[in-house]
This record gives structure tokens, C-alpha cells and sequence, in this order.
């Protein structure tokens, strides 16, 4: 997290991004991917086809700005910005992550979907047996950290969730 | 040779295992539990894998996130250590249909010596002494008390599937029979998935001795010598040396010659351990095989100068073993202490709590094959063996007072943390140890007493 001040600073930033990440999520439909970076103040949206929008921010009051501009504007895959503001899901056990029941089939869960705490949102596969990975909590699918077909660790962090109210 | 080992184990063994890959130019990978996270192996390893919470059966005793790991990794070969998934045929013949290299016995020569009844059995075949007991398993509580008219007491009720100490009982009166019975089945299919027993005529007084065997998918075998493994507790040992003290030399001899015989006779490859009581008159009995490298190692490599997960790597590998039975000349003598988290005067209960200070012992042929480090917490979860302190000397006497005066310098401190040491120390002060005339009641003997 490129915040880099106070505790209040962090807390403040933190409140301010599920803000930010709420309103765009319901005003914009479908959301792919949400980025909010602190240095320099910027925001990005990404829809689904790969566009990336960069909306600038109002300047947050003095004492909370902290670190000078280096976030990239171009979204990095493991970059787990709002991590901090969602549940985060982690691999039950070691094997290969899969975003779809098969090859080809439209995956569980995509960014910007909600989903209750009983959802599959993907699969470990470990020595041929499909382990299902579910959400455990409800909210709306803000990240998803791995990619299909990726092997992963226990306890591996594959996507967070930010619980819905 | 293999250019990556997946090594599936914790503790001293991971470590040791990949301190010899490391000098063979072997890449390794460490897996761990979240127990262990903080682990020397973690860092020593030029890789790790989280595969799973504390709980051995959903990591270290979890074949599928094993084989993901190695996958995952590009390992070919897993070595399985001592303990855990060792001498698990399952295991091993997972490993093969997943095109890697377990490193260790045949899975179907695994399959029939990790069943003590049918090893029994099978050595009893190749010509091996085997005390009283029928060849079969007793699965009913009326034969168990037909098989011990026969046989006699006091006898040893034993778990097919047992090891570690674990899975046994001995019966002195005949009508203890069915309770014990009972028992050794109940703890048979809890620990190991498996209630079926043997029963065998017991022997008080005498001593454990084993045979070290190295053999290679060509056909070549070796001996590496005894093992006197007699200062137990509870069937689990605590102070193990080389040569075996007072063993005459023809005994040694036939010990050593029936080994061979019986890995001849299985068509065992790899490391293993063949497992003798020897009586005070020096006769001698089979009791079972360890399919795997053991934690009392050590010792043998001390007076052998080879090195026996080398020699398993090289083996598994497919390779010839580097040395013939007479190249094996082991030189002076060599004592094991095991260091445990265990309160000798509260029953060697397992203690847990943080290391807070942690000094090993140095000097003049002393190694220390340990994990332990300050600030590490010891937990309840595994094994409490925290370290194992071996010395070489040129003779036993100059091996005792070595050994003392390595564990004088070994500091174990913490919070609630007790060690096994001073019982240690008590052990090699004593005359009947000093007199090199100990048995496996030496222990219950001291403890007795206290």
C-alpha cells in the first residue's frame, strides 16, 4: 500500500476507497478491476474488454497525502491495493487454481460481482480431484489475484471480497 | 543424478537431507506447515511450498499437496525422511504413477516389509532367527489365546502396522490377554488405519541391536555395521551407539551376515535398517525392518566416514553404490544423544514453550544435526526431538567422556521448556551403561528408582 503516513492517514485512506470503490462499482456497472493508488492521488476503472480509465481525485486534505507520485497508471496484476479493505479468499490447499468448472466455460466469478458467502468462485485442483473454493463471505468480488491455471500455495491469497453491508 | 529434490519432512532430518543435496549440487525444495513457517529448512532450501495448516494429516501426512508441491517445483525426486510418509506404500506407488523418484524401497517391497506380521514371515522364509509366535496375524480374541498357549508369556502383542514405538504391549499373566488384545487393535486402527496384530514370545533383559544395509538396483549390498539402540524409553530410544558394546565379534558377524541375507532375499533397495533383540547368551531374533533412513544415522556415518542419504540419492537415482562390503571399515566408536522436549521426572511428558536460548555444542568430533534455533516456539504438534548430539571418539570410554562433555555445553532454555539432558547425563554415568552391560530395562530400572 503506497501509504506511507499516520495511522489516521491509512484509516482515512482506507474509508475513502470502498467509498470510491462502492460508488463506481454501483454507478458503473460490470467493473473488471478497481485501482486506487495514494501517491498521487489517482483512481482507475477498468471495464470488461480492457480499457483502462484513469478518473483524477479531489487532493485530500494536508497530513494525508504522503509519498510522491510513483504508482503506475498501468494496473500491475499483483498489486493487492485494496486488500486491506476486503476479505481476502486464500487457497485451501496446494494444486492448480481454476477460475471455471472446464476449459472454455464462463468462470465462477468475475471482478465486480457479488456473491454470497455459500458461492463457488473457483477450484483447487490437486492430484485430479477438483477441490471447490468458495466465498465464504458476501460482498462483491473486488480482486482476483491469481490467474487460470496457476499453480498456487495453501493459504495462497486468490482474490478479496468486499463485504456488502 | 537428479537435478531437484522435493524433501517431504520437518525438522533436523529436512535439514540434514538438504545439506548433503546442497554439497551433491542438488536443488532443493522444503514443504512446510504453518507451524513451521519460520523453519532453517524454509530458508536453506532454494525453494519452499506451503502445503498446509500444523496438522501432520493436511501437510506433512498429505500425499495429493505433496505431489502438487514437487509438480509445482519441477522436482523428480522425494525424499521422504524418517517418520511421516516414509514407509508408506500408498505413497510411494502415488510417486511413480506421477513419474517421480521416491526415494526408498520398491513400493511393493515396502508393501510387504511395512506389515511387521508379514516381514516376520518373510525373513522366518529366508532362513532369519524369529522368536515363538506363528507366522499369521490373531484376528480373534480366542485365537490370540490359543496362539499364547503356545507361544508362552510374558509375550509382546504387536500392531501389523505399527512402528515408532507405538502399537505394543507386553502381557505377563494370561489373563491380561484380552483387555491388552483389545487395546493394541484399538491403538492399531487409530494410529495407523490398521487393527490387525501378532503376538510374539517376549524377552526381558535383552538387547536391541540393528543392522545398517545400503543396496543399489544392481545388485550390490552392503552392511555398515550395528547399532546398540538399548537405552529406550517406552520403546523409543534415546541414546544409540556404534559398535555395540560387548557384542561378541561372531555375533556381530551372523548379525551383520543375516542382514544381508535378508535384503538378498526381498530384493530391498536403497537404505534400511534391520532390527535384532540379541540375548545375553548371544542369541538373536528378527523383529522388523525400517524401510527408510533413520534418526539414528548418525552414528554409523561417524565411523564409516559415508555418507547414507548421499548413498540413497545416488541409489535412487538409478546409480551403482559407491563403496563394496570392503571398503566398509568403521574406525573407533560412535554415541548418539537425543536432546527432546520432555520432562524426565514428570514420565518424559512433552514439554512446550519458546526457546528463548539456544547454544549447541562444539569441539573435537562433535556434531550437532539440529533445527532448533532461539526464539522458536515448540509445539505439541510434532515429534519433540529438538536435536540430536553425536561424537566420535577412538573408543567408547573416550566416546562417553566426549559426550558428556558436549551435552554440559549444550543450552536449551525457555519457558516452560524441559529437556531430556539431564537424564541423558544420568544415563552415561551409569555403571551398568559405563560397563557397556545395559538392556532395554535400563530406563524403566532408573526411573523406578527416582
Amino acid at each position: 500500500m503506497a501509504v506511507n503516513g499516520t495511522e489516521r492517514a491509512e484509516q482515512l485512506f482506507k474509508v475513502m476507497g470502498q467509498r470510491v470503490i462502492r460508488d463506481v462499482a454501483e454507478s458503473c456497472g460490470s467493473v473488471r478491476r478497481i485501482r486506487v493508488a495514494a501517491g498521487d492521488l489517482s483512481l482507475e476503472v477498468e471495464w470488461p474488454g480492457g480499457e483502462v480509465v484513469a478518473v483524477p481525485v479531489a487532493p485530500v486534505p494536508d497530513g494525508v497525502s504522503s509519498r510522491p507520485a510513483e504508482a503506475p497508471m498501468v494496473p500491475e496484476p499483483a498489486a493487492p491495493v485494496l486488500s486491506e479493505a476486503g476479505v481476502v479468499v486464500r487457497a485451501p490447499l496446494v494444486g492448480t487454481f481454476y477460475h471455471a468448472p472446464e476449459p472454455g466455460a464462463r468462470p465462477f466469478v468475475a471482478v465486480g460481482d457479488v456473491v454470497t458467502a455459500d458461492d463457488q468462485v473457483g477450484i483447487v485442483e490437486a492430484m485430479k480431484l477438483m477441490n471447490p473454493v468458495s466465498a465464504e463471505t458476501a460482498g462483491r468480488v473486488t480482486e482476483i489475484l491469481v490467474t487460470d491455471g496457476q499453480p498456487v500455495e495453501y493459504d495462497q491469497p486468490l482474490m478479496v471480497i468486499l463485504p456488502v453491508d | 543424478m537428479f537435478s531437484t529434490v522435493l524433501i517431504a519432512n520437518r525438522g533436523e532430518i529436512a535439514l540434514r537431507i538438504a545439506r548433503t543435496c546442497r554439497e551433491l549440487g542438488i536443488r532443493t525444495v522444503a514443504v512446510y506447515s504453518t507451524a513451521d513457517q519460520d523453519a532453517p529448512v524454509v530458508r536453506f532450501a532454494d525453494e519452499a511450498v506451503h502445503i498446509g495448516p500444523a496438522a501432520p494429516r493436511r501437510s506433512y501426512l498429505n500425499a495429493a499437496a505433496i505431489v502438487e508441491a514437487a509438480r509445482k517445483t519441477g522436482a523428480e525426486a522425494i525424499h521422504p525422511g524418517y517418520g511421516f510418509l516414509s514407509e508408506d506404500p500408498d505413497f510411494a506407488e502415488i510417486c511413480a504413477a506421477e513419474g517421480l523418484t521416491f526415494i526408498g524401497p520398491p513400493p511393493a517391497v515396502l508393501a510387504r516389509l511395512g506389515d511387521k506380521a508379514r516381514a516376520r514371515e518373510v525373513m522366518a522364509d529366508a532362513g532369519l532367527p524369529v522368536l515363538p509366535g506363528g507366522n499369521r496375524t490373531v484376528d480373534t480374541v480366542a485365537e490370540a489365546v490359543e496362539r499364547a498357549s503356545s507361544v508362552g508369556f510374558p509375550l509382546i502383542i504387536k500392531a501389523a502396522a505399527g512402528g515408532g514405538g507405538r502399537g505394543m504391549a507386553v502381557v505377563r499373566e494370561p489373563h491380561d490377554l484380552p483387555r491388552i488384545y483389545a487395546e493394541v487393535r484399538a491403538t492399531g486402527q487409530a494410529v495407523f488405519g490398521d487393527s490387525r496384530v501378532y503376538l510374539e514370545r517376549y524377552l526381558d533383559g535383552a538387547r536391541h541391536v540393528e543392522v545398517q544395509v545400503l543396496a543399489d538396483s544392481h545388485g550390490g549390498v552392503v552392511h555398515l555395521g550395528e547399532r546398540d539402540c538399548s537405552v529406550q524409553r517406552r520403546r523409543q530410544k534415546l541414546v544409540e551407539e556404534t559398535p555395540a558394546p560387548g557384542l561378541a565379534p561372531k555375533t556381530a558377524a551372523s548379525l551383520h551376515e543375516a542382514a544381508v541375507r535378508g535384503v538378498r532375499a526381498t530384493g530391498y533397495v536403497g537404505a534400511g535398517t534391520f532390527e535384532f533383540l540379541v540375548t545375553g547368551d548371544g542369541e538373536f531374533y528378527f523383529m522388523e525392518i525400517n524401510c527408510r533412513i533413520q534418526v539414528e544415522h548418525p552414528v554409523t556415518e561417524m565411523v564409516t566416514g559415508v555418507d547414507l542419504i548421499g548413498e540413497q540419492l545416488r541409489v535412487a537415482a538409478g546409480y551403482p553404490l559407491t563403496l563394496t562390503q570392503a571398503d566398509v571399515q568403521p574406525r573407533g566408536a560412535s554415541i548418539e544423544c537425543r536432546v527432546n522436549a520432555e520432562d524426565p521426572r514428570r514420565g518424559f511428558l512433552p514439554t512446550a514453550g519458546t526457546v528463548t536460548t539456544f547454544r549447541a555444542p562444539g569441539g573435537p568430533f562433535t556434531r550437532v544435526d539440529t533445527h532448533l534455533e532461539a526464539g522458536q516456539r515448540v509445539t505439541a504438534d510434532y515429534d519433540p526431538m529438538l536435536a540430536k548430539v553425536v561424537v566420535w571418539a577412538q573408543d567408547r570410554r573416550q566416546a562417553i567422556a566426549r559426550m558428556q562433555r558436549a551435552l554440559s555445553e549444550l543450552a536449551v532454555e525457555g519457558p516452560g521448556v524441559q529437556t531430556t539432558v539431564p537424564f541423558l547425563t544420568e544415563v552415561l554415568a551409569h555403571p551398568r551403561f559405563l560397563d557397556g552391560k545395559h538392556t532395554t530395562t535400563l530406563v524403566d530400572e532408573m526411573t523406578a528408582q527416582a
